[in-house]
C-alpha cells in the first residue's frame, strides 16, 4: 500500500485512503453526448481528463425545470454511457488502416499506411465506375455514427453518384401503419410528456431496457396516478413495474386493439368530435367497391382527391373540406348507409366507420379474447379507462413494424386512439422515432462556401417558393407542402434497398416463397414487385438495375452482417462474391469488419466534435466535444472520406477517368471528386464545419442566435425554440413552447390543419386496389404466416439491455453484467419438454438457417416463444452464426404499393422493411 | 453494542425499488470510479440483481454473520467464485490474430458458470403470474456493524460525522473476519493486496458535497442520500413518517442505514384467467423473507396513496417518491462536480 494512507485507529472520524481522493480527481472537464445512433440518447454528460486520457464520465445533470409541476429531466444516462470510456482503450478498437491477409473473414490483418489503404479504396471505386458504372458503389446506412460520418459519406456518395440504403428498412424502423394513416410515420412527443399520461401502454416495447434515461418518467407518471399497462406475451422487465400484464398471444395484438374499438364503440364511449374531424371515418364509401366516393365518380371533371361525408342537417353528400379538418355547418353523419346520384346512377355509400363498425363484429370480447388471449372483460375494462382518460402508446419506437402484420396492428391501435380522442394533447398518443431537425447540417450539404449569406438565399428562396404554392392552392398547409416537397423531389442521398436486395442480395428464393406470405396475397410475389416497378411508383428509386451489380461496399460505423433480417449467411453467399472491394470505417471490430477487405480506424466519442440526434423526444440539441487526441492513427470520419476523395481524384486523374453519368442521368466528374467534396478547400476542418452548421441552424432560429461552436461549448446544449424547416419538423404539426413539454399534432387537433394523406385526414381506408384485394383496407387481425416453416416456436426481440446496436457488446465491463455471451429466454416448461436446462447451449433452427446460444430459463417466457434480444455480434455466437441466419427477412408485399395518394417514397418514410417477429423455429440441445 | 459502533450522525440512503430498472448504471458508475486498481477486476461494490434470485455472491443470504439476539452469527467469506466475473475475454485471439475457424468471443480459460448478476431477468413464479424485481445493493453502513465489531486488527471504524464504514486499508491484513461477519456479503478480498475491500461510501465526494455516484449518476433517480435525523429531509420521511422504506433482512440486527421501498407488481390472474385486482401477484411471504413484517403495512400505504393520485388527490408520499427536483433526492450532497478546483 502506498504511504500516504490516513491512519484511522486513533481518531474519531477517520478518512479513506489519499489514493481514493486522488482517483477522483481530473485535470479537464469537456462536455459529452453519445452521438452513434443512441436515440433518443441525448445524455449530457461531463468527461473527466487526467494526465492527457480520458478517465471516466458522468451525467452532467444541468437540465432546468421545463414545466412546472413536471418532473426534470436529470440526470439521463445509462450504464452503456457510463461505462463509455472503457470503449475508447478497448481490446477490439481499431488503431490502425488495416489490410485482409488470407481468405475474407479469416481475421488476419497487416497494418497498412493511410496512402496505401485510400489507393486501394479509390483504385478500387475507380475499377467498379469503369466497369459497371457508379450505382455499383454501395454504402449500408450504418446507423452508429455522429454528424461527421453522416455529412462524410453524404457528401462522398452524393459526389460520386453511389448509392446509401435507407436506414429505415435496414434497421426496420419504419412504422408502415402509422404512415399509411397519418402520412408520416415519425410524430413524437417528449419525454416528460409522458408525465401527463393517465393511462401509459407498454405496447410492442421494452422501456425498462431501453428507455433508461427516460424511464423515470413512467414511474413517476404511476406515483401521480397514471396506470402502467405492459401488453405483451412475455412476462417481461418492463412488466415489473406496471399495473397491469396482459399476456397476449404472440401476434394477435390487433385482435386486441379492435375488440377495445368495438366496445368504445357499442357503449357509446367514442369521441365523436375527435374521430369525424380528424379522421375519414365519416368520409363516404361505396359499398360495392369499398372505395370511397370520389367527385370523379360525380362529375366528369371532379377531382379524384375530392371526397364527402354526408351531411345529416342537408340530408345529402357534401364535399369533404381538404383545407381544413373542420366541418363548418356540416354535420357530417358517421353512420350509412345512403343513396348518392353519380355519373353512373344512383350507387349505395356508407361512411367508413359504418364499414369499419361491421367489420368489427368479428371481435366481440368473448371471440377476440379466442384469439387473443385476454380475458374478455379485462379487454372491456381497460376499453372503458382509455376511453376516458389520456392515453400513451408506448413512449417511444413502436415495434410493431417488426411483424409481418405490424401495419395491421399500428392501424387498430391508431383506430382505438382516434375513437377515443387520443392525439394531440398532452400525455397521449403514440410514435415511432423523429429526426432531422439540424437545419444547419441540412444547409451544409448544399453550401460551398462559409458565411450567413448563402444561407439566407437558401432561406430567402425556399420561403418564396413555399408562398407561391400555398397561394396557388389554399387548402395546402406548410406541413403538405413540405412533406410533398419531399416526396416529389428525385432521391438524391437514400434509395430503399428493397430493389438492390431482391437483385443482388439472394432475397429473391425468400421472397418468392408464398409459404412465408400471408394466404391473402392472391399472386405471386414476382408479379407484384414487377407490377410496382412497370407502374413506375418507384420511379427514380428503384436502383440499382439489373445492369448493375454491386462491386464496392462501403459501411462506415455500421454492421451490415449483423443487422441485415436475412442473415449473414444470406449476404455473405449471394453478395460478398459479387464485391470486389468491401471497406468497414469504424471504431472497433464488428461482425461486418471481419468480413471486409479493408478496415479504416476511427475516433470515438470524446475524441472528435458531435451532436447528439436531434430529436422531439429530448428536445435539447447535445454537443460531445474532442477531449482527447484519437488513439493511433485513427480519424474522425469527415476527414477519412476526405482522404478517399482526395486519393480519387489523384487517381482518376492518373487514369485519366472521364465523367460519367448514374442511371438517373446525372453527371459526376471523378477528376474534380476533392474539389466539390470540400468546396474547394472551404470543409476541411471538424471545428469550421460544426460552427458553420450551428450558425445556420441559429438562422432558421430553433437555437439561440448568437449560437456558435464557441457558445454551446460553453453551455454544452440548447434547447429548440423551434423544430425548423424539414420535412420531418414541419411534420410534428407543433410549435415547442419553452414552457411546456412537447406534443406533436396540435395543430391538426387544435387549429384542425389537414395532414398530408390522400384523403387530409387521419386515413383507415386505404383503397389502393392491392389493399382491398387482400382485405386490408380497413384495419384487420391476421394471423403471423409460417415464416421459416413449420416449426413449434415462435421469435420474439427487442433491444437488448447491455449494448445500443452492437456497439457495446464487446464491452468487458457490459459482458460482466450479464452471462458474458449470448442468451436465449425460454419458458421453463418448455425448457423441461425439450430436456434443456438453464445455460445449456441449444440449436435454434428453421428452413432458412439456424445458430447455436445458451439458453437462460425463466417462468416470465410465454410458453411458445423464444426471446431473442438483439445487439448481440455474429462474433459472440459459435460458427459465427447469429439470429438473423434463421430470419429469412420478409416484407410484406402490400408495401410496395403505390401511385396512390401519400403511398410515394422519401427518404426513412414509405418502403417495405423486412420483419423477423414470429418467425418459427425449432429448438434442440446442441 | 462497541462504543466504535455507535455514530452520532448518519448518513441513509432510500432506494425506491418501484423506479429501479435493473439498468446497472449504478453498479458501472461505482466500479468505474473506484474498481479500477489491481486486484479490483472481479469488485462490484455496488450491485443490482433480479430478485427473487441468489443474489450476489451467490446465496449470499446463506452464507450467516449478523447477529442473533445480539450473539454474532458465525458466518462465511465468500470466495471469488461465488462472485463470479474479472472475465477477461479473448479479443485478440478473435479479432486480429487469425480466426479462420470463427471461435467466439468468450471468457478467456475456464468457462464461468456464474457472475455478478448471472440470473438477471429469470425471476419466479408461473406464467402468465411470473415475477420479478430489481435489488440494487452496496455496504449498508450498518449502525451495529459486524464487521467493524469483529476486525482484529481495528482497521475498521465507523465515522462519527456521518455512520460511514471506513477501512484504513494500511492497516487491514487480510484475515476477512469482517467478509465473514457482514451478513450482507459486500466485502472483497483483493487477491493482489491480500486486503479486504468495500464501498466507501464515497468519501471524497461527500466532503465536497457531491452524492455518492452510484446515486447521482442513477438514471432511474431512486436512490435518495440524506441524514437520517433530519426530519425535513427526505429519508426521515420515508423511513420514519411514511414508514414505506424499510431495511433489507432487519433480522440480521445489524440495523442497516440503507433502506428500500418495497415492489408493487401487476395485478395477478386467476386460474380463469380474469384479473384478480386485490391479488398480490409477490407472494407477501417473499417481501417479509426480505424486508420483514413490516412490509405489509408499507405495501398497503403506497397502494392506499397512489391510489389517492388516481382519484386527483394530493399526496406527500407520491409528491416524495416522483421527485419533482433531482437534487431534492439528495438535498445535502447537490454541489456539481465541476464546480471543484482541485490545488
Amino acid at each position: 500500500m502506498a504511504a500516504d494512507v490516513t491512519k484511522t485507529e486513533t481518531t474519531s472520524n477517520p478518512g479513506v485512503s489519499k489514493r481514493y481522493h486522488d482517483m477522483w480527481k481530473w485535470d479537464e472537464v469537456y462536455w459529452a453526448s453519445h452521438c452513434i445512433d443512441c436515440y433518443p440518447g441525448n445524455c449530457p454528460l461531463r468527461v473527466y481528463v487526467k494526465d492527457g486520457q480520458v478517465v471516466r464520465e458522468e451525467p452532467a445533470g444541468a437540465f432546468k425545470t421545463v414545466q412546472e409541476g413536471v418532473p426534470d429531466m436529470n440526470p439521463m444516462g445509462c450504464q452503456k454511457g457510463a461505462g463509455w470510456t472503457r470503449l475508447l482503450s478497448a481490446d477490439e478498437r481499431v488503431l490502425h488502416p488495416l489490410r485482409r491477409v488470407g481468405e475474407r473473414g479469416d481475421g488476419k490483418w497487416e497494418e497498412i499506411s493511410w496512402d496505401e489503404a485510400t489507393t486501394e479504396v479509390a483504385d478500387s471505386i475507380l475499377d467498379a465506375i469503369e466497369e459497371v458504372g457508379p450505382e455499383s458503389i454501395v454504402a449500408p446506412s450504418g446507423c452508429n455514427i455522429g454528424p461527421l460520418a453522416l455529412v462524410g459519406r453524404g457528401k462522398f456518395m452524393g459526389n460520386l453518384g453511389g448509392i446509401t440504403l435507407d436506414l429505415n428498412a435496414e434497421m426496420n424502423d419504419f412504422s408502415a401503419g402509422l404512415y399509411m394513416t397519418w402520412g408520416t410515420f415519425d410524430p413524437v412527443s417528449s419525454i416528460d410528456d409522458w408525465f401527463h399520461s393517465e393511462i401509459f401502454l407498454i405496447w410492442f416495447g421494452n422501456p425498462v431496457y431501453n428507455r433508461i434515461p427516460h424511464y423515470h418518467f413512467i414511474s413517476e407518471a404511476r406515483y401521480h396516478g397514471c396506470e402502467v399497462i405492459n401488453i405483451a406475451p412475455d412476462v417481461g422487465p418492463s412488466a415489473s413495474h406496471a399495473d397491469y400484464h396482459m399476456p397476449v398471444r404472440p401476434g394477435s395484438d390487433a385482435a386486441f386493439a379492435l375488440s377495445m374499438c368495438k366496445v368504445v364503440i357499442d357503449e357509446g364511449l367514442i369521441d365523436e368530435k375527435f374521430a369525424t374531424e380528424q379522421t375519414d371515418l365519416a368520409l363516404l364509401v361505396n359499398t360495392k367497391t369499398n372505395k370511397y366516393l370520389r367527385e370523379s365518380d360525380v362529375t366528369e371533371e371532379g377531382s379524384s382527391r375530392q371526397f364527402y361525408a354526408w351531411d345529416a342537417r342537408s340530408g345529402q353528400a357534401v364535399l369533404a373540406p381538404r383545407g381544413t379538418l373542420f366541418w363548418g355547418d356540416v354535420e357530417p353523419a358517421l353512420e350509412g348507409p345512403f343513396t348518392v346520384d353519380t355519373k353512373d346512377g344512383p350507387v349505395e355509400v356508407t361512411t367508413v366507420f359504418s364499414l369499419m363498425r361491421e367489420r368489427l363484429e368479428d371481435y366481440e370480447p368473448e371471440k377476440a379474447a379466442e384469439i387473443c388471449g385476454i380475458d374478455a372483460d379485462a379487454i372491456r375494462s381497460l376499453a372503458r379507462k382509455i376511453a376516458t382518460k389520456r392515453t400513451n402508446i408506448l413512449g417511444s419506437l413502436n415495434n410493431a413494424s417488426k411483424h409481418y402484420h405490424g401495419d395491421l396492428i399500428e392501424r387498430s391501435q391508431i383506430l382505438l386512439l382516434a375513437l377515443t380522442g387520443n392525439w394531440g394533447k398532452h400525455g397521449t398518443g403514440m410514435r415511432s422515432w423523429g429526426s432531422g431537425f439540424l437545419d444547419g447540417m441540412l444547409a451544409f450539404f448544399l453550401k460551398s462556401k462559409r458565411g450567413p449569406e448563402l444561407t439566407g438565399n437558401m432561406l430567402d428562396m425556399a420561403e418564396a417558393m413555399m408562398q407561391m404554392t400555398l397561394q396557388n392552392d389554399p387548402t395546402l398547409t406548410r406541413k403538405i407542402v413540405s412533406v410533398e416537397q419531399s416526396r416529389n423531389s428525385e432521391p438524391m442521398g437514400f434509395v430503399p434497398p428493397v430493389f438492390f436486395w431482391y437483385r443482388f442480395a439472394g432475397y429473391k428464393e425468400a421472397w418468392d416463397n408464398a409459404d412465408w406470405h400471408d394466404p391473402s396475397m392472391k399472386r405471386p410475389f414476382e408479379e407484384y414487385f414487377n407490377e410496382a416497378v412497370e407502374k413506375g411508383w418507384w420511379r427514380g428509386a428503384d436502383v440499382p438495375h439489373e445492369d448493375s451489380p454491386p462491386r464496392v461496399l462501403i459501411e462506415c460505423g455500421g454492421n451490415v452482417l449483423r443487422r441485415t433480417r436475412g442473415g449473414s449467411k444470406r449476404l455473405l453467399e449471394h453478395l460478398w462474391p459479387q464485391l470486389k472491394k468491401i471497406v468497414t470505417i469504424d471504431v472497433r471490430m464488428s461482425a461486418t469488419a471481419l468480413h471486409s477487405d479493408i478496415v479504416l480506424p476511427a475516433a470515438q466519442q470524446y475524441e472528435k466534435l458531435g451532436f447528439g440526434i436531434p430529436s422531439s423526444h429530448v428536445m435539447n440539441l447535445t454537443f460531445c466535444d474532442k477531449a482527447v487526441d484519437p488513439p493511433g492513427e485513427a480519424l474522425q470520419e469527415w476527414e477519412i472520406f476526405r482522404r478517399i476523395a482526395e486519393k480519387v481524384e489523384e487517381r482518376a486523374k492518373e487514369r485519366g477517368v472521364e465523367p460519367y453519368k448514374d442511371s438517373r442521368n446525372r453527371t459526376y466528374d471523378p477528376k474534380t471528386l476533392h474539389e466539390t467534396f470540400t468546396s474547394s478547400g472551404e470543409w476541411l476542418d471538424q471545428e469550421v464545419i460544426f460552427d458553420e452548421m450551428l450558425r445556420d441552424t441559429a438562422m432558421v432560429g430553433t437555437i439561440p442566435e448568437n449560437a456558435s461552436l464557441e457558445d454551446l461549448r460553453e453551455k454544452g446544449f440548447y434547447r429548440w425554440q423551434g423544430l425548423g424547416l424539414s420535412a420531418r419538423a414541419v411534420a410534428q404539426a407543433t410549435d415547442p413552447q419553452p414552457d411546456e413539454t412537447f406534443v406533436p399534432f396540435r395543430k391538426h387537433v387544435e387549429e384542425g390543419e389537414p395532414y398530408p394523406t390522400l384523403c387530409r385526414r387521419s386515413q383507415f381506408l386505404i383503397d389502393h386496389d392491392w389493399f382491398i384485394e387482400a382485405d386490408e383496407h380497413l384495419p384487420i387481425h391476421k394471423e403471423p404466416p409460417g415464416i421459416g416453416g413449420d416449426y413449434p416456436f415462435q421469435v420474439s426481440s427487442g433491444h437488448n439491455r447491455w449494448s445500443i446496436h452492437s456497439l457495446n457488446t464487446a464491452n468487458d465491463l457490459m459482458l460482466e453484467t450479464h452471462r458474458g455471451e449470448p442468451h436465449v429466454v425460454v419458458n421453463d416448461h418448455d425448457a423441461e419438454k425439450l430436456g434443456i436446462e438453464d445455460h445449456d447451449l441449444v440449436r435454434v433452427f428453421n428452413d432458412a438457417g439456424e445458430f447455436k446460444v445458451r439458453v437462460k430459463i425463466s417462468s416470465g417466457a410465454c410458453p411458445g416463444q423464444v426471446v431473442m434480444y438483439n445487439g448481440f455480434d455474429n462474433y459472440q455466437f459459435p460458427d459465427w452464426a447469429g439470429p438473423n441466419d434463421a430470419e429469412p427477412g420478409m416484407i410484406k408485399w402490400l408495401h410496395l404499393a403505390g401511385g396512390y395518394g401519400h403511398f410515394k417514397y422519401w427518404a426513412t418514410e414509405w418502403q417495405p422493411c423486412p420483419v423477423m417477429r414470429n418467425t418459427r423455429v425449432g429448438i434442440e440441445k446442441a | 453494542m462497541s462504543a466504535s459502533t455507535t455514530g452520532t450522525r448518519q448518513i441513509a440512503m432510500v432506494l425506491d425499488l418501484n423506479k429501479c430498472i435493473g439498468c446497472q448504471t449504478c453498479a458501472v458508475a461505482c466500479k468505474s470510479l473506484w474498481c479500477k486498481d489491481e486486484g479490483t477486476d472481479y469488485q462490484w461494490w455496488c450491485t443490482v440483481n433480479t430478485m427473487p434470485g441468489r443474489g450476489t455472491p451467490k446465496d449470499y443470504e446463506e452464507m450467516g454473520g449478523g447477529y442473533k439476539d445480539s450473539i454474532p452469527v458465525r458466518g462465511i467469506a465468500p470466495s471469488r467464485e461465488d462472485f463470479g466475473g474479472g472475465w477477461k475475454f479473448n479479443h485478440s485471439e478473435v479479432f486480429f490474430d487469425g480466426n479462420p475457424e470463427h471461435k467466439p468471443l468468450r471468457v478467456a480459460g475456464e468457462q464461468p458458470q456464474w457472475g455478478p448478476n448471472w440470473d438477471e431477468d429469470q425471476g419466479a413464479g408461473e406464467y402468465p403470474n411470473s415475477y420479478f424485481y430489481y435489488m440494487p445493493r452496496l455496504c449498508n453502513f450498518c449502525t451495529h456493524a459486524a464487521c467493524v465489531d469483529a476486525c482484529p486488527r481495528g482497521a475498521m471504524a465507523k465515522r462519527s460525522s456521518d455512520g460511514i464504514v471506513v477501512r484504513d486499508e494500511d492497516r487491514c491484513r487480510g484475515y476477512q473476519f469482517c467478509a465473514e461477519a457482514c451478513p450482507y456479503k459486500k466485502i472483497y478480498f483483493n487477491y493482489e493486496l491480500k486486503i479486504s475491500q468495500h464501498c466507501i461510501g464515497c468519501i471524497p465526494r461527500l466532503e465536497q458535497g457531491v452524492a455518492p455516484a452510484c446515486a447521482r449518476q442513477c438514471p432511474g433517480r431512486l436512490v435518495f442520500v440524506g441524514y437520517l435525523d433530519d426530519e425535513d429531509g427526505p429519508i426521515h420521511k420515508l423511513v420514519n413518517e411514511w414508514k414505506v422504506a424499510l431495511p433489507l433482512h432487519p433480522e440480521y440486527e445489524t440495523l442497516p442505514n440503507v433502506y428500500y421501498i418495497p415492489p408493487l407488481a401487476p395485478a395477478p390472474f386467476n386460474e380463469d384467467g380474469s384479473v384478480n385486482e386485490a391479488g398480490s401477484r409477490i407472494p407477501p411471504e417473499h417481501l417479509e423473507s426480505q424486508f420483514g413484517p413490516g412490509v405489509h403495512d408499507a405495501i398497503d400505504t403506497l397502494k392506499t396513496e397512489v391510489e389517492k393520485a388516481r382519484s386527483g388527490e394530493a399526496s406527500g408520499l407520491m409528491d416524495l417518491l416522483i421527485a419533482y427536483n433531482w437534487q431534492d433526492l439528495f438535498p445535502d450532497f447537490t454541489r456539481d462536480p465541476i464546480d471543484i478546483t482541485w490545488d
